[in-house]
């Protein structure tokens, strides 16, 4: 299966989604006009992704300083996908939520998700200088 | 004309208001703005987490205007490229930072709108984190073209109660406009 890699914008994060190493990494801020434009190919890529894995162990790395309320829910609805993976297939995937330590919205998003996932290894990670 | 120019200046500076635009506005105009604010900010040394605070209401407020304004450039009406237009205040008052914005919707949107933001206003922020949260699960609002949330998300923000206000224009219009604090 072919790694997912998409250059961040000024509006949109840099996806960079490994299959090899299997880690998955978005990073940058996240607030355009049409959410739904950026996230479609990245769950069709994610969908095709979470059928083909075993038992391998998957890292999720997320440094998304700033992002808008659209982008929250499809947020949701990616750590949601990967929840489901854990619990109806197995898998083995821990989600790292990084931050800096000064950016307390982004800590709080981070501390909401993790509330909301019940079966999903989710990580609080403070990003070193 | 141009005496009402540095009329509007010192009215906006008498407000604390370091930031106003008014006309169309797309998402290339967010970001260059956004980032210009930033940068001020920052050179005022701002902290990072202000700075961002303030910038997140600023996109969510803009964003607003982009989806639902209901003064569209006639020429650009239809599909891509669709101009709306409104207005954004950004200012600095009593040791808060604040931001406005203003745009025309439509008379029967009003009612909808009104009863939204008083419920809104209403709630603590512990209820706004559950309604958040609670909303977010949701399929968005089918007149929604963002995710519905950001009403929401600007109430739990805010460090005072949202104000805001609908003065009929025709009847066809009406102007709404919204404040909020951090």
């Amino acid at each position: 299966m072919d790694n997912l890699k998409i250059k961040a914008t000024k509006h949109t994060p840099s996806i960079n989604f490994d299959t090899e190493k299997n880690i998955l990494v978005l990073k940058g801020e996240c607030y355009p006009e049409n959410i739904s434009e950026f996230s479609t190919p990245i769950f069709s890529w994610l969908t095709d992704y979470l059928k083909q894995l075993t038992n391998e162990v998957v890292i999720v790395n997320l440094e998304i300083s700033y992002f808008n309320s659209s982008t929250s829910r499809m947020l949701l609805e990616f750590f949601l996908k990967l929840e489901d993976g854990v619990v109806k297939n197995g898998n083995n995937i821990t989600v790292n939520w990084l931050y800096d330590e000064d950016n307390d919205s982004a800590e709080e998003f981070g501390e909401e998700f993790e509330e909301d996932l019940d079966s999903l290894p989710f990580n609080l990670v403070v990003k070193e200088d | 004309m141009l005496e009402n120019i540095y009329y509007l200046k010192t009215e906006l500076d008498t407000q604390g208001i370091f930031f106003c635009f008014s006309g169309p506005i797309s998402q290339t105009l967010l970001m260059e703005i956004g980032e210009t604010l930033r940068n001020k900010m920052h050179q005022e040394k701002t902290s990072p987490s202000t700075i961002l605070k303030v910038f997140a209401m600023f996109v969510e407020q803009a964003q607003n205007i982009i989806h639902y304004s209901a003064e569209i450039v006639p020429e650009a009406k239809a599909g891509k490229g669709e101009l709306r237009n409104g207005i954004l205040v950004v200012g600095y008052e009593n040791g808060h930072y604040y931001v406005v914005c203003g745009n025309m919707i439509e008379n029967t949107d009003v009612s909808f709108l009104r009863e939204q933001l008083i419920q809104l206003t209403n709630m603590s922020k512990d209820e706004l984190k559950v309604y958040y949260k609670e909303q977010r699960r949701k399929a968005p609002h089918e007149k929604s073209k963002g995710a519905g949330l950001g009403f929401i998300e600007l109430a739990r923000r805010s460090v005072t109660p949202l104000k805001f206000d609908f003065r009929k224009i025709d009847e066809k219009f009406a102007f709404f406009s919204f404040r909020t604090e951090i």
